[in-house]
């Protein structure tokens, strides 16, 4: 396997941290991907998993790029100045090198995304709203605003695991709303990334856009959840080609101990190579 | 705490919805937390937060929404305690108190 490459992309406001994992040497390259990641602590925990799934394509000849946002990873600038909007643009300017470096169009791309990753994925394949997109979403948060109370309640469980009481959420949402920045669970999040995120969704893509949505269980249910199942519909009474899979495994997001869900791998392998053949 | 005596102190048909709850919550416990059948030998008196290294605060938000999500209720942030969590016995019996005396 060729080695994974690892260089800066110069974006608005600094360099971002960027990861090519190229198909091994010799090997035809049948397409692209471009991974974004989650939000927050979600990122560090999925780190294995995504490395992971990023060899399996390159292996079978799909070329994956990489990039830790605007303040995350090993990118420039603190995550308590980084807005959506950066995050979005980060994930456009990601689609465009890759697709420069592949010699394609970038909406020939894969834009595969993890859970908040997912709303990014959707924001940058708006970016084209004439061209139907390709996407993979991993568990895929399906409102932006919910996935930021959920967030905004890791304050909560913060506290009550150090062993005292917080004050609730309601105070973080009053200092959001008041154009303070908030503290937590060890990250600090500005108002205008709290906003983006919060009017996030994964709607209006273009018709005809090929979706593929894996949902991870450990219950090892057969079928994807009823909200993902909502949101499948209106894709598909949109235009778009959409599926949802169930998947058994570790909720390895959301786990202190990374754990792998080879299934994953192999149904993502399944879902863009189905989709190119 | 009040839920619990009321619970313990009840019929029949509530001390089986208790064990069937217990077991629910045994089974979200086991998938939040990759127990893998560690959980079957789990009591009521089995000590969870501070005593479950895998229990950190981010294994707490997910306990917390896939139980929502598993017994269809909503958890507000007062209720979110420490004591709550404490044994596998207080967070069933917070979870039976959710459910209301209806469920049996």
């Amino acid at each position: 396997m060729q080695a994974v490459q690892a260089f800066f992309l110069s974006a608005a406001g600094g360099q971002r941290l960027c990861l090519l994992h190229p198909p091994p040497a010799g090997h035809a390259v049948r397409g692209g991907v471009v991974y974004i990641h989650p939000f927050a602590e979600e990122l560090n925990r999925s780190r294995r998993m995504a490395a992971q799934q990023a060899r399996a394509f390159a292996q079978a000849g799909y070329a994956v790029l990489q990039i830790d946002l605007d303040g995350c990873g090993d990118s420039a600038g603190e995550f308590g100045e980084a807005r959506w909007a950066s995050w979005v643009a980060d994930g456009v300017l990601a689609r465009q090198y890759l697709a420069d470096h592949l010699n394609c169009a970038p909406h020939a791309l894969w834009l595969w995304g993890l859970r908040a990753g997912c709303l990014l994925a959707a924001a940058v394949a708006r970016e084209d709203p004439d061209t139907p997109a390709k996407l993979l979403f991993w568990q895929p948060v399906l409102s932006g605003h919910q996935h930021l109370n959920q967030f905004l309640r890791l304050k909560i469980a913060t506290d009550l695991v150090k062993g005292h009481r917080g004050g609730g959420t309601a105070e973080l949402v009053q200092q959001l709303a008041a154009g303070q920045v908030v503290e937590v669970g060890g990250y600090t999040v500005a108002p205008a990334l709290a906003h983006g995120l919060a009017l996030a969704d994964l709607e209006a893509l273009s018709p005809a856009s090929r979706v593929v949505c894996l949902e991870v269980s450990g219950s090892g249910g057969q079928s994807v959840s009823p909200a993902l199942e909502a949101q499948l519909a209106r894709w598909q009474a949109a235009g778009c080609q959409a599926t949802g899979h169930a998947i058994e495994g570790p909720l390895f997001w959301q786990l202190a101990e990374s754990e792998a869900c080879p299934a994953l791998v192999a149904a993502s392998l399944d879902a863009i190579r189905g989709a190119a053949a | 705490m009040r839920e619990s005596q009321r619970l313990e102190a009840g019929g029949d048909n509530k001390q089986r919805s208790g064990v069937r709850v217990e077991k629910e919550v045994l089974n979200v416990l086991d998938e939040v937390l990759l127990l893998k059948g560690r959980g079957a030998g789990f009591a009521r008196a089995t000590p969870l937060l501070g005593a479950l290294p895998e229990l950190d605060s981010m294994a707490v938000l997910s306990l917390i929404t896939t139980l929502e999500e598993r017994f269809g209720f909503a958890i507000y942030d007062d209720e979110m305690d420490g004591s709550v969590f404490a044994t596998l016995g207080s967070l069933t019996d917070f979870v039976a108190a959710k459910l209301g005396p209806a469920v049996t």
